[in-house]
């Protein structure tokens, strides 16, 4: 990479007079893909959202028909997107946080290209209607094979780092970090255990219903492992860096994590409820999804708190508005997600689009206003310039907060409606819409709305993107390719 | 929240410079914590121990409480089946709404059969019919309408359907309507046929069923 120069920050290891050179170009390289894979993920979100209010958008391609698309666009934002800019902020903060580069900068050019390149076959398959038909573990199972090579590897990696840190104590934000690479592996290799039967075939070594607790504990931890807890682990060490301000409460952190960690890995029987699974499997699943809601908002309570005192530049700065948008958003889908977990409100909202609502509400609301507040504040510390377009910061954040608003309002509606007609009955004691197309059709203006706000919401991110590309790129930046001392900065 | 120190712990050489406090955990979250944590515990015995319920008791009860609310309706019998215009005319509008998804709106059959040939296969007599409509062919995909339509709708779309059978097969309506067991050509009974004692002219020998053929 030509960035490797111009990509490496310098940093005098105490007590040794020998500087420690931080690795910045992969930062940069994952960066890079983060910003990229966030236009593509919500461009396919966005096709898929117009599908859903007018049929004909899919031309009748079979490629690009809802059900190919749609596992598409989950694994775009969650593991091109989402994942990308954990990497991003994993090799940035842990090099600083444990003082030393990373433990292989061969191992991290393998992980940044082995990921990008199973991304580029998930982007082929998946439209080709491969598919092992597990919901956010769609891929087939060779793809599946090099997810495990390519994660260990980033574990090598990551732990080889730690061992050779150069402090003693672990910051919270490892922490959070280590969750996500061990749970991640452990949930990823067990889910996809299955026989191949061909080269794009295979069958699962689970049958029925042991499967399906098998595919739930997977996709709810992916949930909280992929998209929750490596996010607070970026919100502990980029919200005060950004804030300037220390963190709240050190021992809120260290209890929030364990209870959180401990907790989340039983919940996902929760999406279960009233199928064959037994019933004490299903109260399980339910108390703790419960139990969940005062860990998640410790982190929401430490994340807000650390801004006491720092809330007029709350008012100003883009980069703190979209942190404080991210952690209410946390903060708020952490309590409807428990409420839908219990037994008689899924009965309503079980198979609604309030579901689709929810996860929504999460994964735009927190992990994507968490992403773009790391990555205006990274691009300017990275590259070591201004943003391109200040102002567009601010469009892209009130585009995104509106758009979120009008995709979570429309599905709360549309997830209600439906709910509350799929099961209404009329005098006679007989279902009052027996035809489900009719309840289909009734949704189609909450369809076009929600449309509408992720439409925004992509908006956002193509001006966060140009913002990006002419910040760094654009004329008259600057080329520095002296070091630069870490410790000034 | 008095009880802030705001106390630096002094771990911000550790933390690429990252201080933070020592406060306390704030009460009410505390309270919050343990609160569901005894809630888990106590509903997870009222459900298990003290109330004995479940899935399938919920089931239960739902549907004794309808069975009080709602008595069994009338079921839908031939005894009162006929034939007028106004049926066909309402009938169309049912068969629109439930029906064409699967048999099509030509009738010609989609991945239910096709309901203007001469073959039936639950029975093709008037009573057959409407018998195979009100209460359905679960194996096949054929939902059971009298428990999810009123009872004149069910009559309704089945005068209909043997409107429109009878203008395309030119068998004459009278002859549908016949009792099944004195039509001609009678065949045997399936014996896992929902649809009454006889089978229609179109059934006989007919025993292996020939769905998805339409």
């Amino acid at each position: 990479m030509a960035q490797t120069t111009s990509g490496t920050v310098a940093a005098a290891t105490p007590g040794t007079g020998v500087a420690t050179v931080y690795d910045d170009a992969i930062v940069k390289m994952f960066f890079t893909a983060a910003v990229g894979w966030a236009v593509v993920g919500m461009l396919v979100g966005v096709m898929i959202a117009l599908e859903l209010a007018w049929w004909p958008a899919n031309m009748g391609i079979p490629q690009i028909t809802f059900g190919r698309l749609r596992p598409l666009h989950t694994n775009a934002v969650i593991f091109a997107f989402a994942g990308n800019v954990c990497f991003t902020g994993i090799y940035h903060s842990m090099q600083r946080l444990l003082k030393t580069r990373m433990f292989s900068d061969v191992l991290s050019r393998i992980h940044f290209w082995g990921w990008q390149g199973i991304i580029v076959l998930a982007a082929v398959t998946l439209p080709m209607g491969m598919t092992q038909s597990k919901e956010y573990a769609e891929l087939i199972w060779p793809i599946d094979v090099l997810i495990a090579i390519v994660w260990v590897i980033f574990g090598v990696n990551f732990f080889g780092t730690i061992a050779r840190r150069k402090v003693k104590h672990l910051y919270v934000a490892i922490w959070f970090y280590m969750s996500f690479v061990i749970t991640i592996a452990v949930l990823h290799i067990v889910n996809n255990l299955a026989i191949p039967a061909t080269l794009t075939r295979s069958y699962p070594v689970y049958a029925g219903l042991t499967d399906a607790l098998v595919q739930w504990w997977y996709g709810h931890n992916a949930v909280g492992f992929f998209l929750t807890t490596p996010f607070l682990g970026l919100m502990y060490y980029y919200l005060p860096r950004a804030a300037e301000r220390p963190v709240y409460s050190y021992r809120l952190s260290i209890l929030h994590f364990w209870a959180l960690v401990f907790l989340y890995i039983w919940a996902g029987p929760h999406h279960l409820l009233y199928s064959a699974l037994p019933d004490w499997a299903q109260t399980l699943g339910m108390v703790f999804s419960i139990m969940l809601l005062a860990p998640s908002w410790g982190g929401m309570l430490n994340g807000l708190l650390t801004l006491k005192g720092a809330w007029d530049r709350v008012r100003t700065d883009p980069i703190l508005k979209f942190m404080v948008v991210a952690v209410s958003f946390y903060g708020m889908s952490t309590f409807e997600g428990p409420m839908m977990a219990i037994r008689s409100v899924n009965a309503l909202a079980h198979f609604t689009n309030w579901v689709i609502g929810h996860v929504h509400s999460g994964a735009l609301g927190w992990v994507g206003m968490m992403s773009f507040g790391m990555l205006y504040w990274l691009v300017q510390n990275l590259w070591k310039r201004p943003l391109a377009h200040p102002k567009w910061a601010n469009h892209h954040f009130w585009l995104a907060t509106i758009g979120i608003v009008l995709y979570t309002v429309s599905m709360w509606a549309a997830g209600l409606m439906e709910g509350l007609q799929w099961r209404a009955l009329n005098d006679a004691g007989q279902l009052a819409t027996p035809a489900f197309l009719d309840i289909t059709h009734r949704l189609n203006p909450f369809m076009w709305i929600r449309l509408t706000g992720g439409a925004m919401y992509l908006t956002g991110a193509v001006m966060m993107a140009i913002n990006f590309w002419q910040t760094i790129r654009g004329p008259g930046a600057e080329v520095s390719p002296t070091p630069v001392p870490v410790a000034a900065d | 929240m008095s009880k802030e120190t705001n106390r630096l712990l002094g771990h911000a050489d550790e933390a690429d410079g990252i201080e933070e406090y020592d406060n306390p955990l704030p009460d009410w979250w505390v309270g919050l914590f343990w609160f569901t944590i005894v809630w888990a515990v106590g509903y997870g015995l009222w459900y298990h121990v003290i109330a004995h319920r479940s899935e399938v008791k919920q089931l239960q009860d739902e549907m004794a409480a309808a069975a009080v609310r709602w008595p069994a309706p009338s079921p839908v019998t031939s005894s009162t089946f006929t034939i007028t215009p106004d049926e066909v005319t309402r009938g169309a509008d049912v068969f629109a709404k439930n029906c064409v998804p699967c048999h099509g709106a030509d009738m010609k059959g989609v991945i239910g059969p096709s309901l203007i040939d001469d073959e039936w296969i639950h029975g093709g007599q008037g009573a057959e019919i409407l018998h195979t409509i009100a209460n359905g062919v679960l194996d096949k995909g054929m939902p059971p309408w009298g428990t999810m339509l009123p009872p004149e709708q069910v009559r309704d779309v089945a005068a209909y359907v043997i409107t429109k059978n009878s203008e395309a097969t030119g068998r004459p309506i009278s002859a549908i309507m016949a009792p099944p067991d004195t039509a001609k050509g009678a065949g045997g009974a399936d014996s896992d046929s929902t649809a009454g004692t006889g089978g229609g002219p179109g059934s006989a020998g007919a025993t292996a069923p020939p769905n998805g053929e339409a």
